[in-house]
């Protein structure tokens, strides 16, 4: 049995959006590092699916890109993170604004 | 070979004197004389060549094709060649003794001969642009000369006002230069004069427009009205200076430009009327403001001017060989007196006011024959050289139909004999006035009384002049007397030259040369030439009888002190302003052209282009604040805007590829 | 080879100037001196060297890194290494180093611009002439907003530039055209005149030409005398070459498009300029005016179209030249003795310093334009080819220019040199047989162009004739000057 493509995207929209109003919503930025990996995840599961239905493989190679460029964000956001913290002594994104114009 | 020898042997002397100058020491003066007497031999030895047809031509240099410099030696170039190395080896040798002591006793002589090698530039040039080489070459001579006691305030101004005025004479000559180049393609004589009939596009008006710029050139440079006025300032200079460049050379070069292009001005009536008329008026009001002159140098510097006057008439109205004919008497009687004022003005510590001399006669005779010679030459006394030189010019405009400027050039004679005798009763005869309070005698403040600020100075000459430490009079040294005594000579006789009409040596000697006044015949003379002669000859007798009456008779002499400070005090302001000539240009020349660029230099530049400029830079500056507060520097904010932009991104294709909401 | 040297050389051995320790400046100056007067003499042994070229571009257009004598730009390489040669020699102090170097960059640079023969190299080398200058002006200056000025002005000029020569690069194909006779490039109408005006507002900026003339008199005055003869002698130039072999050959429809909007600017540059000088009181700043005087003459000769105003034009760019630098290198012997400028406070030096006196006469005389010198051969020729094209009353204007220059010349001169002695100002020594040496061969040459202006007309003319008889041609637009300048 297969579950039609649809599903997937619904389910794909769903998590994007969650991941949307994680980022914007949450002050933490560890949280909001969570909700970029739904991003990227939702994302993932887009092309996978759409992969799947077309038959056509560049889907699944753009997944695993991803997945690759989202392990390297993970690190240097987690670095930035990191240093950031050393510095300051808040846990909110919002007091970090040194690049205010 | 000969030729570029005459030409480049005083340029050598110019430059060696300037570079070795402190180690030559005394020797400059003799050195520099002695070149310009090599140069005058070999122009003699020349004559023959040069007075053959076409005379004797050399090549230079050549720029272009059509632009080709050379020098030529033609009759008219002979005669200038001869005036500027002969009277310029004699002024050279009085300048030994009159400069002698001066601490910049080789740069004086260095720029002498730098002078004579710039004016024989410009007769010798077979091209009018070589002519205008030579004619901005002598302007610098000039100014260097007028300038040369240059830590005088007054001596500087006169130079640089000189320099200035003859360089609106070169552009005039530009000017012409450009009509010639435009329609002739040539720049040489040879081609002007035969193309220019020739050429359709060389109407009568293009003539006359040449005619005017090279007309402009000679009033600059001969100081006709009205570029005038740099002749009484050009005095400040030394006075041998004065009677080489300010009376015998120089200021005549605009009388040689006529008679080179006398073929052109036959051609245009309209030009030869309007410097006749100049001409005439030069010499009239010259003559009436050698009148009301108290400086000795500025009397004869107002003559020069006046004489000139007659000479560029003479030229202008087609009388070519009298015009140059006065060119050679005056060149001689000129430089006389002014080398005999030298001596009386060396001999008073450099005393140059005639109030303040008189009675001068017991005490220098030499001086006193000399000028009284001068006098009667240039006055016109029958027998001396003046006499047949202005007769000439007068009667030539009368020939060729000009009966006013006939009548004009009559009475400037008589106005001329009353000046001239003016000057001869104040300083040679009554008593000797050099130890009167100066107030008594009139002379004022020269600020107060509004004399020309280059008077000024006057009394700071003297601080410059080896004499100061020294105020004895003394007698002149042989190097001083005996030039003049030389000049004495050519003053009184070379006027027989002319003597005969066209039969003369000087009839036969230019016979051909020039063109023949296309008019002359037609205009009978109303009255022969003998009774013109004698015309003249009375009016100068007034002349004479009136400077007589006032400052000659027994009375006269008695009262002189009284007399002269009535005189200075009643003297119109309108003539010892020159008309107001300077004012005129100062008010409406100079200090508009200062205050614009000053404007231009302190308001418009940085108040008004960079202002612009300013403007651009701000408006950037405006543009980078409205962006700036885009720059939030919160993340989420930015997360948002993204967000934002990808559902429009979303949409837009989504719309664009459905077809829109259906 | 002797042109890559020409250009590489100098800046190389700039660059390695910074290696010799400050307190030795005598011999980073030494080095400049050798290496200027190396310039000169490769240049005159050889001046048929070929062109030296290597590919460098394919996409979007063809370019390469090609160097080599053109008719004019020989002469302005001959010039520039007289002026460096002079500037190097007169630099004193402990920041001559530096200068020194940056001279030899400069110098490097600007025989990159006149040399190139490719636009993009051109426009390159045209940026990077402005650096040297920059950093000596941020040096020099008390305060940095003349150096500002120079720099911002004259980047949005090389902007401009560099977008017209990439618009040039991409319509035609290529940009290895300069001076190069079998190229046929067109520029069509739709480009054309866009193409123009990006190059025609950089020339006009860097020449420069009224309206955009500001930052020159403030640059000028801050400069150390032996940069600013180098630069108000040779940089000054770049713009108005580049409208000779750029515009003149490529874009001549535009050319005589443009011609009234020139002429008036070129008029009013000639008159503003010497109203300027006769009111400035800064001796360096009434020099500057006076070459905003100056180069407005040329821009009118360039855009005439008359062969005879375009060989007056390049003979007046040697000429100007000279005579600038020599000005700026007696006026920076002027300031160094009495650490003024103002002719207010100046005067009377010419009684104990004649040779100084001389020197600035014959400079000064020599820009007033008095026959015999070089600004009169250059002048005349100018003037008379102006009015032979028809264009009388900028001839007209031109002449009042002329008798205001004698009057701002002499001004200048008296205002220093003459006059009783100014007691409260420092007494020194005569011009210094460096000095001289810095100075005489910019003397000799100018007096030499005057007397003889035929070699350099005759390289760039062979193709125009002036014939007797012929009559003017009315305002015939550019083609006769294309050959000339190509």
């Amino acid at each position: 049995m297969s579950v039609a493509p649809e599903n997937y995207i619904a389910l794909s929209a769903v998590l994007f959006f969650i991941g949307v109003v994680g980022v914007i919503s949450r002050r933490n930025p560890l949280i909001m590092l969570m909700a970029v990996e739904l991003l990227f995840n939702s994302a993932n599961l887009a092309l996978v699916a759409y992969a799947r239905a077309w038959a056509n493989n560049a889907g699944h190679i753009f997944a695993f890109l991803v997945i690759t460029v989202a392990a390297a964000e993970a690190a240097i956001a987690l670095a930035i993170v990191a240093v950031t913290f050393r510095r300051t002594p808040f846990v909110d994104v919002d007091e970090v604004s040194a690049l205010k114009g | 070979m000969l030729l570029y020898f005459i030409w480049l042997l005083p340029l050598l002397g110019g430059v060696l004197l300037w570079a070795f100058g402190p180690q030559l020491k005394s020797w400059a003066g003799p050195i520099g004389s002695a070149l310009i007497g090599v140069s005058f031999a070999a122009t003699v030895v020349l004559w023959n060549d040069a007075s053959a047809p076409g005379g004797l031509h050399v090549p230079l240099v050549t720029w272009l094709p059509g632009w080709s410099f050379g020098l030529q030696l033609d009759k008219l170039s002979l005669i200038w060649s001869l005036i500027i190395t002969g009277v310029g080896f004699l002024i050279h040798v009085y300048s030994i003794g009159y400069m002698d002591g001066d601490k910049a006793f080789a740069r004086f002589f260095a720029y002498m001969n730098f002078f004579v090698f710039a004016m024989m530039t410009l007769v010798l040039s077979d091209n009018v642009v070589g002519l205008l080489v030579g004619w901005g070459l002598v302007g610098l001579a000039s100014y260097f000369l007028i300038g040369f006691w240059f830590e005088k305030p007054s001596a500087v101004a006169a130079a640089r006002k000189a320099f200035v005025m003859n360089v609106v004479g070169d552009v005039g000559l530009m000017f012409a230069i450009f009509l010639l180049v435009q329609h002739i393609g040539s720049i040489s004589y040879a081609d002007i004069f035969t193309h220019f009939a020739v050429l359709a596009s060389f109407s009568p008006h293009v003539t006359f427009l040449v005619c005017l710029g090279l007309f402009i050139g000679c009033a600059a440079k001969s100081a006709q009205i009205p570029l005038h006025t740099w002749l009484p300032d050009a005095m400040e200079g030394p006075t041998p200076v004065s009677a080489l460049i300010h009376a015998a050379t120089m200021v005549t070069a605009g009388v040689y430009l006529i008679a080179r292009f006398a073929p052109l001005w036959s051609a245009s009536p309209d030009a030869q009327q309007l410097v006749g008329v100049i001409g005439a008026l030069t010499a009239i009001a010259g003559a009436i403001l050698g009148c009301a002159q108290w400086d000795i140098k500025r009397i004869l510097a107002y003559s020069t001017m006046s004489q000139i006057g007659y000479m560029i008439m003479g030229v202008g109205v087609g009388a070519y060989q009298s015009g140059v004919f006065h060119f050679l008497t005056h060149a001689f009687f000129k430089a006389q007196l002014f080398l005999a004022a030298g001596i009386v003005i060396h001999a008073l510590a450099n005393e140059q006011d005639v109030r303040r001399m008189g009675g001068l006669r017991t005490r220098m005779p030499f001086a006193f024959i000399a000028i009284g010679v001068g006098v009667l030459a240039i006055s016109g006394v029958p027998g001396f050289s003046g006499f047949f030189s202005k007769d000439a010019v007068v009667y030539g405009a009368l020939e060729t139909g000009h009966p006013w400027l006939y009548a004009i050039g009559v009475i400037t004679a008589g106005v001329t004999a009353y000046y001239m005798f003016r000057l001869l009763f104040l300083t040679f005869f009554g008593p000797y006035r050099g130890d009167v309070d100066p107030s008594d005698l009139g002379i004022r403040h020269p600020e107060l009384a509004g004399i020309a600020p280059a008077s000024a100075g006057r009394a700071a000459s003297s601080g410059h002049h080896p004499e100061e430490e020294e105020p004895h009079r003394h007698a002149p040294s042989w190097l001083m007397s005996g030039p003049v005594a030389i000049l004495i000579v050519p003053t009184i006789f070379i006027g027989f030259l002319d003597w005969g009409g066209a039969n003369s040596p000087w009839g036969r000697f230019f016979d051909g040369f020039f063109p023949h006044a296309s008019e002359a015949a037609a205009h009978a003379p109303a009255i022969s030439e003998i009774v013109s002669t004698a015309l003249v000859f009375v009016v100068v007798v007034i002349g004479f009888a009136i400077a007589f009456w006032r400052y000659g008779t027994t009375v006269a002499q008695r009262d002189a002190i009284a007399r002269l400070r009535t005189e200075s005090i009643r003297m119109p302001a309108v003539l010892v302003n020159a008309y107001y000539f300077d004012a005129a240009y100062e008010a409406l020349l100079v200090r508009p052209a200062r205050a614009l660029g000053g404007w231009f230099d302190r308001f418009v530049d940085p108040h008004v282009i960079d202002a612009g400029v300013r403007e651009a830079a701000w408006s950037a500056q405006w543009l980078g604040h409205l962006f700036r507060s885009f720059q939030t520097g919160l993340v989420r904010a930015y997360a948002l805007t993204l967000a934002l932009g990808v559902v429009c991104i979303v949409a837009y294709y989504a719309f664009a590829f459905t077809g829109g909401v259906r | 080879m002797t042109v890559t040297a020409l250009v590489l050389g100098p800046i190389v051995i700039g660059l390695l100037l910074y290696l010799v320790p400050r307190k030795q400046w005598r011999t980073a100056t030494t080095v400049a001196a050798v290496i200027a007067a190396l310039a000169f003499v490769l240049a005159l042994a050889d001046p048929h060297a070929p062109d030296a070229s290597r590919h460098w571009l394919a996409r979007p257009f063809d370019a390469s890194f090609h160097v080599g004598f053109g008719p004019i730009s020989y002469w302005i390489v001959l010039l520039l290494s007289l002026a460096t040669f002079g500037g190097a020699l007169v630099l004193t102090g402990p920041r001559s180093r530096d200068v020194a170097a940056q001279l030899l960059i400069l110098q490097g640079a600007m025989n990159g611009v006149f040399l190139a023969k490719d636009l993009l190299l051109f426009a390159l080398f045209w940026d990077l002439m402005l650096i040297p200058v920059f950093l000596v002006l941020i040096d020099a200056g008390p305060h940095a907003r003349a150096a500002w000025k120079y720099l911002i002005y004259n980047l949005t000029g090389g902007l401009a530039l560099l977008l017209a020569t990439a618009a040039f690069g991409v319509v035609a194909g290529t940009t290895d055209v300069i001076g190069n006779p079998n190229t046929h490039v067109t520029i069509g109408e739709t480009w054309g005149l866009w193409i123009f005006a990006g190059f025609a507002f950089a020339f006009l900026i860097k020449t420069p030409v009224f309206p955009f003339h500001t930052w020159m008199p403030d640059t000028y005055a801050e400069l150390p005398a032996p940069v600013v003869a180098v630069v108000s002698s040779v940089q000054s130039k770049a713009g108005l070459y580049g409208f000779i072999v750029i515009a003149l050959p490529f874009l001549a429809p535009e050319m005589a498009r443009a011609q009234t909007l020139m002429m008036v600017l070129g008029s009013i540059a000639l008159v503003y300029g010497a109203l300027a000088a006769l009111a400035e009181r800064d001796a360096k700043r009434v020099v500057a005016y006076s070459s905003l005087s100056h180069l407005g003459l040329i821009l009118l000769a360039i855009f005439s179209g008359s062969a005879l105003a375009f060989q007056g034009a390049v003979v007046y760019i040697v000429a100007h030249g000279l005579f600038s630098a020599a000005l700026f290198l007696v006026l920076g012997a002027v300031e160094q003795r009495e650490e003024t400028r103002d002719l207010a406070r100046l005067g009377g030096l010419g009684a104990r310093n004649p040779k100084l006196a001389g020197a600035l006469m014959l400079a000064a005389l020599a820009a007033l334009g008095l026959p015999g010198l070089a600004g009169f051969s250059g002048e005349i020729l100018i003037l008379t080819g102006l009015f032979k094209a028809g264009f009388v009353w900028p001839a007209l204007i031109a002449l009042v220019a002329v008798v205001l220059a004698s009057a701002y010349m002499l001004r200048l001169f008296q205002g220093i040199m003459n006059g009783p002695e100014v007691p409260d100002l420092p007494e020194r020594r005569d011009i210094t047989w460096t000095e001289g040496l810095a100075v005489a061969p910019l003397v000799i040459g100018f007096v030499l162009l005057g007397v003889n202006p035929g070699p350099v007309v005759a390289l760039v003319s062979d193709a125009s004739k002036t014939t007797v008889s012929s009559t003017g041609a009315p305002a015939a637009p550019i083609p006769e000057t294309v050959r000339a300048a190509r």
